[in-house]
């Protein structure tokens, strides 16, 4: 992989020579990138909820990096977990919403119409709804009015 | 009385570059963008999104729906560092 503005010097030939504590364990990191995240960002804050919040009581204590590296850890493989759950089930749906996203400035609603077959796709096959946290409960969700808006 | 068509020649120049200005900053952007809209309002969220895209697939626009990133995306990150009278003299 070529690191940008560093055409002649490839990335594997980069080497960190600070690295980290070998007693660390190793956790791989999320390799999706704006797009996808941000279609994908609702799932993983429903599914990782918890994670995510002891993430960030645990920075609220301290803002030293080396407290929170076992939270930050879970963070990581909860993300990288729901990545892969939507890879496997619902992937073409999962592509054409993000698509859609990154054409459209990543603004959710300009993407109406593929939100709607990704989730009913992963409500199909894995169970997962989109919810949108603190939303009023007295009308429909901004995702589920009809006419799509 | 006849259309007087010597007229509709300043007006067809001034179209003319109407259209030219447009195709253009069309083509600029879109060659800029990688054959995508141009992002805008962009805050500082999308900013360090975009940095850190650029870190992932090497180009801006790039986008990868990969869970598991790879291995050179731990040690690749850069900063550029400059001498500051703001911040004091390195």
């Amino acid at each position: 992989m070529v690191n940008p503005g560093y055409k002649h010097f490839k990335g594997e030939d980069w080497v960190d020579p600070t690295p980290p504590p070998s007693d660390l364990p190793h956790v791989e990191e999320v390799g999706a990138t704006g797009a996808p995240l941000k279609s994908a960002s609702f799932v993983i804050g429903s599914m990782c909820k918890e994670y995510n919040e002891d993430f960030m009581l645990c920075k609220d204590e301290d803002r030293n990096p080396q407290h929170c590296l076992r939270e930050g850890r879970k963070v990581t493989r909860c993300a990288i977990d729901v990545l892969e759950k939507i890879q496997a089930n619902c992937r073409d749906e999962f592509r054409a919403h993000w698509q859609c996203l990154d054409d459209k400035n990543q603004m959710f609603g300009r993407c109406r119409v593929p939100e709607k077959t990704y989730n009913e796709c992963l409500f199909k096959s894995l169970g997962w709804k989109k919810d949108i946290p603190f939303a009023p409960t007295n009308k429909p969700q901004i995702h589920e009015r009809t006419p799509l808006a | 009385m006849p259309v007087p068509f010597e007229s509709f020649i300043p007006f067809g120049i001034m179209s003319a570059m109407f259209v030219v200005t447009g195709v253009g900053i069309n083509f600029a952007q879109t060659r800029r963008n990688e054959g995508k809209k141009p992002r805008y309002s962009m805050d500082d969220w999308d900013r360090k999104m975009m940095t850190r895209d650029k870190q992932l697939t090497g180009t801006p626009r790039g986008q990868n729906d990969a869970p598991v990133a790879p291995p050179e995306f731990k040690i690749n990150s850069s900063w550029k560092v400059y001498r500051s009278l703001r911040n004091g003299v390195l």
